[in-house]
């Protein structure tokens, strides 16, 4: 493994500062969490990293808490906490199951919520040094390759799917992510924090150099608000979300009153279909309606030569997410 | 569940009883000292450049750099350290034997030029530390010339395809003939003149890696002419061997020291290019030099089993006869012919007329070789699907089918013991195999569909020459020199258990030592499901001969001791020895988004008497275990534009968590043919054959459709259903 310096930031601001000033040297820099995947990419050359700010001695940023407006989240509470927290349990279920449903227990126990939602992407080509766009490259190699687990939505000129879980929740829930950089603090709406391939290729989300996510706030959830994540995997525990449902709804009895629906793993950034919420208004749940919600939910993906066989586990995700919400 | 059926076997005291490993203490408290754990003075750490390129030519090297970095001492390339590896490519796959090592034709050396695949080795460095040695990798300037490459093993025999060697792909033979493998038994084409019906499929599996816990590594130490290698071997002996006749030295020369290791399945057989890259270096630092491969080298640069695509035609009568049997297959190497790329199933019917013809090819990804069962659970899965789907088209009960078609005892062919039909009968009286199994497959309404599958083997049981030497004192304590390893399965525990049987003394009173070449004398090697049988005939034979000399001189006195050693060469009186085993598994399938449980699995073996109990169950659970892996989840997909591997390790080759392991009860009906040490067979290797062919053909009793193709990913399963 490659030599590099490590600093212990006492708190978001100081990490800030400290990444504006290396980078200004001229150095490569990461933030670290949990590290937990940041330490294999320095380890295998897909992270050019020659200062790590470590985050583990920032002492804010771990609560999490309820204010009048709604749950305010830190960004260094792991994931374990979150899946845990009784607030979460309780309000805001489909952010406990996603989070949750991460990787590993012992990935869960380290790995935080700011850096689940910041994640690299875990496309092969990128993470096997392909020199790809998300390497600064000016190339998506899954396009005429191994595309069975790439983007049917949102796509092009990268293909890559967003791996977090607990982001299609975030987004679900209207969050509002907090953002310190060396320039002060900003907020920003889930939705907005991501950016698709159109716009960067190389990265996921709209943080500028030297930023850091440092929490999240979720607004306040009405009482008759329902949630939950579905989440089809290739095996039972440590992968990605093949396909991944966030499904929030306020219900009158049986009624869709509103509904928020977002999909992990098949887009670059968490996938929003509107036309499944505008379906749902005013619907009484039922097999019927979900299924036709399903499909719905695959009218207008772009499949790539070997991923098609997404379709049918997005309509049943979807179904099933839609299903369990159901009243009684 | 776990049960043993031993009726008419005499009780026994030591074996036949549960019994901890008589090194579990020191493994699991940290005290076992594996390979990597070893620090000798002034050590080095090595690392290897390997090939970013599939197949290239390199024009030129420039280490200049490297060996200007303060700390690095060593530096070795293809132009300065040209030393055969002769266990790495060898006519024919003939891992044992020197004369067909000697004539080989496609010799791999531990340095190639040109490159044939992603992570062949070109150098290595020795520095002070580990990270000094990977940052003088980035050092090495290297100029490559690509080549055309080429990845599907149909592919490279086509007439204009990227030549890996110029004499062509196809590898060559034991004897150097460009020649595929041919067994051709009876006359097949008169079997398929006689049959009422023919039916033909294609089926196709995937590279799946060894994934030992352990990756390779050595540490070598040379003590004047002498080279001491601590190295994770599941054979020392062969791997002393080897590693003297790779280096030029006698087997004297050379002492291989492996008392813990992280596993093997078969792809730590012989002796690794690790052993001799570490051992180049050495020498010319004059210090011990320790070479680790990290999880991504291991995968890429060690091996693990061949894939193949398979074409069967099969002729049958209307009651279910079978007349003919026919295979042409394809098993892609790598670009070196580490093993065989055999292909084996076939030879488990009686059918007279049986036609195969097996081509090793060459291509640009990495090497094949030895991976537990080398031959038989992709065989079997082809062959077992293709006879299940011929009797389902016959409308016969597969298990039926199999009873009135497998290979019996003939006057030409007898067995020692023959337990097929009773392993396949309790197999599916305890699995329920008439309910569970739909008679019309798919028949199951909605998109959940159960289905019910099994597959049957017998499997070599031979008996062979390896040694021991067992020794008493004063105290009564006895001593076992034996030199196994212990790749999972137990070897020590079981030469101590053994012993101290034939010896009629309690285990505590047996001391084991293993493991160390200069200690112990030959052993056949944690490979071929050997050691039990082999190793365990020597240990009864050395001990007859200990108590022999005790009956006649009594126990020693004061500081004097017994000592007896055999090294026998028994055989089965010109009988075929075999463990039998059958499984049945039920499978349920959501064929909205193609995804496979296995709701039971029953296992039932023949392994003659099982020595100790609570390893036997757990040879035949984890070999299971990585079947079903086979079946359903790993593979090693490459990018055919760039040929990059794209899913080495376990996180993309999807091996199954704990979280995905059904229960797998476990039945071994327990017989003495005589021959064994005890009665003893081979377990070790005899589960995972089963799996693959097993749950694939669960999958196409539940859906209604033959899945042609490991694995059986939800992509494959949905593309049938769409």
């Amino acid at each position: 493994m490659k030599a590099l310096t490590n600093v212990n930031a006492s708190s978001f601001n100081e990490a800030a500062a400290a990444a504006q000033a290396a980078r200004q040297q001229g150095q490569a820099v990461a933030f670290s969490g949990g590290g937990t995947d940041l330490l294999q990419q320095i380890k295998d050359g897909t992270d050019p990293a020659d200062v790590v700010i470590n985050l583990r001695s920032v002492a804010d940023g771990r609560a999490i808490g309820a204010d009048g407006a709604g749950i305010a989240i830190g960004g260094l509470v792991t994931l374990t906490e979150l899946a845990e927290d009784p607030l979460v349990l309780s309000g805001l279920s489909a952010i406990a199951e996603a989070a949750g449903s991460v990787g590993t227990p012992q990935i869960r126990n380290v790995g935080t919520l700011a850096g689940n939602i910041t994640q690299r992407p875990w496309c092969w080509y990128y993470r096997n040094g392909f020199n790809c766009f998300k390497a600064g490259g000016n190339e998506c190699f899954s396009v005429n390759g191994e595309n069975g687990q790439h983007a049917i939505y949102g796509g092009g000129p990268s293909y890559i799917v967003h791996p977090s879980d607990v982001a299609p929740a975030l987004v679900a829930f209207d969050a509002v992510f907090q953002v310190t950089g060396p320039n002060g603090d900003r907020e920003v709406s889930a939705e907005d924090f991501f950016v698709l391939p159109i716009t960067n290729p190389e990265r996921e989300n709209s943080l500028a150099e030297n930023e850091l996510l440092t929490g999240v706030r979720i607004p306040n959830v009405s009482s008759n608000t329902v949630s939950t994540y579905h989440k089809i995997m290739d095996r039972e525990a440590w992968t990605h979300a093949e396909v991944g449902v966030a499904a929030v709804i306020q219900r009158d009895g049986n009624e869709v009153q509103n509904a928020k629906i977002v999909l992990a793993g098949v887009a670059p950034i968490p996938w929003r279909i509107q036309a499944i919420e505008d379906f749902l208004a005013g619907e009484q749940i039922s097999e019927a309606v979900a299924r036709e919600a399903g499909e719905i939910g695959i009218q207008d993906a772009q499949p790539l030569s070997n991923n098609a066989h997404k379709l049918p586990m997005i309509s049943s995700a979807i179904e099933r997410a839609i299903l369990n919400l159901a009243a009684g | 569940m776990s049960e043993f059926t031993r009726e008419g076997l005499e009780p026994l005291s030591t074996i036949g009883n549960d019994t901890p490993r008589i090194d579990a203490i020191e493994r699991v408290t940290g005290q076992a000292k594996y390979t990597r754990d070893w620090k000798l003075p002034g050590m080095l750490y090595a690392k290897v450049l390997r090939s970013p390129h599939p197949h290239a030519r390199i024009v030129s090297i420039d280490t200049s750099a490297a060996e200007a970095l303060p700390g690095v001492q060593t530096v070795i390339t293809y132009e300065n350290a040209q030393v055969v590896w002769g266990a790495g490519s060898v006519n024919g796959g003939r891992q044992y034997n020197d004369p067909t090592k000697d004539a080989t034709i496609h010799r791999r050396y531990i340095f190639n030029n040109p490159v044939r695949f992603v992570g062949d080795s070109i150098a290595a460095v020795a520095a002070t530390d580990r990270h000094i040695a990977e940052e003088a990798l980035g050092l090495i300037e290297v100029e490559y010339e690509q080549l055309p490459f080429v990845l599907e093993p149909e592919e490279a025999l086509e007439e204009g395809a990227p030549q890996v060697y110029a004499e062509g792909n196809l590898c060559p033979d034991f004897r150097g003939e460009f020649a595929p493998m041919v067994s051709n038994i009876g006359d097949v084409e008169a079997g398929f003149e006689e049959a009422d019906q023919i039916f033909e499929e294609r089926y196709e599996t995937g590279f799946i890696h060894n994934a030992q816990m352990e990756p390779r590594c050595s540490l070598a130490h040379w003590q004047g002419d002498k080279l001491v290698l601590y190295t994770p071997s599941q054979g020392i002996s062969n791997c002393r061997h080897d590693t003297a006749r790779d280096l030029g030295l006698e087997d004297h020369q050379v002492q291989i020291i492996a008392k813990y290791m992280g596993g093997g399945f078969g792809n730590k057989n012989q002796n690794q290019d690790a052993d001799l890259i570490a051992a180049t270096l050495s020498r010319r630092a004059g210090v011990p030099v320790m070479l680790e491969y990290s999880r991504r080298e291991d995968w890429l640069g060690v091996h693990g089993r061949w894939p193949t695509v398979q074409y069967y035609k099969v002729g049958v009568k209307d009651d279910g006869e079978v007349t003919a049997m026919q295979m042409r297959a394809y098993s892609g190497m790598g670009p070196y012919r580490k093993n065989s790329g055999g292909i084996s199933g076939m030879d488990a019917y009686g059918c007279e007329n049986r036609y195969r013809e097996i081509h090793p090819v060459y291509t640009n990804r990495t090497t094949s070789g030895n991976f537990r069962a080398p031959s038989d659970p992709h065989g079997h899965y082809g062959v077992e699907n293709m006879m299940d789907e011929v009797a389902y088209q016959l409308d016969m009960d597969p298990v039926e089918f199999t009873l009135k078609n497998m290979r019996r005892p003939s006057e030409q062919q007898q067995f020692t013991n023959y337990s097929l039909e009773e392993v396949i009968n309790d197999g599916a009286q305890r699995f329920n195999w008439q309910t569970r199994r739909k008679v019309t497959p798919g028949s199951d309404e909605g998109p959940i569909k159960r289905g019910a599958g099994f597959s049957f083997m017998m499997f070599r049981a031979g008996v062979g020459t390896s040694s021991a030497i067992v020794r008493v004192n004063a105290n009564e304590e006895y001593t076992l020199y034996v030199g196994v390893t212990d790749i999972g399965p137990g070897a020590k525990t079981t030469m101590g258990m053994i012993a101290a049987e034939a010896l009629r003394v309690p285990l505590s009173q047996v001391e084991v030592v293993w493991g160390d070449t200069d200690r112990c004398p030959y052993s056949v090697g944690e490979s071929g499901s050997r050691t039990t049988i082999m190793t365990g005939i020597a240990v009864v034979e050395a001990a007859e001969d200990l108590k022999g000399q005790i009956a006649d001189r009594g126990m020693p006195t004061g500081s004097d001791v017994l000592i007896a050693s055999a090294t026998p060469t028994p055989t089965t009186d010109g009988m075929t020895r075999q463990c039998f085993g059958a499984h049945f598994v039920e499978v349920e399938v959501d064929t909205r988004i193609g995804s496979t449980k296995i709701l039971k699995y029953t296992t039932v073996h023949e392994s003659g008497r099982i020595i100790n109990p609570s390893t036997a169950r757990d040879q035949i659970r984890g070999a299971t275990i990585q079947g079903i892996g086979q079946a359903l989840y790993e593979d090693l997909l490459y990018d055919p534009q760039t040929g990059q591997p794209l899913t080495p390790g376990y996180y993309r080759a999807r091996h199954l968590t704990h979280k995905d392991i059904p229960d797998i009860d476990v039945h071994f009906i327990e017989v003495d043919d005589g021959y064994g040490p005890f009665g003893a067979k081979t377990a070790g290797e005899s589960g995972i054959i089963l799996a693959p062919a097993a749950v694939a053909n669960a999958v196409a009793n539940a859906i209604g459709k033959r899945m042609t193709s490991l694995p059986i990913t939800r992509d494959k399963i949905l593309g049938a259903m769409a």
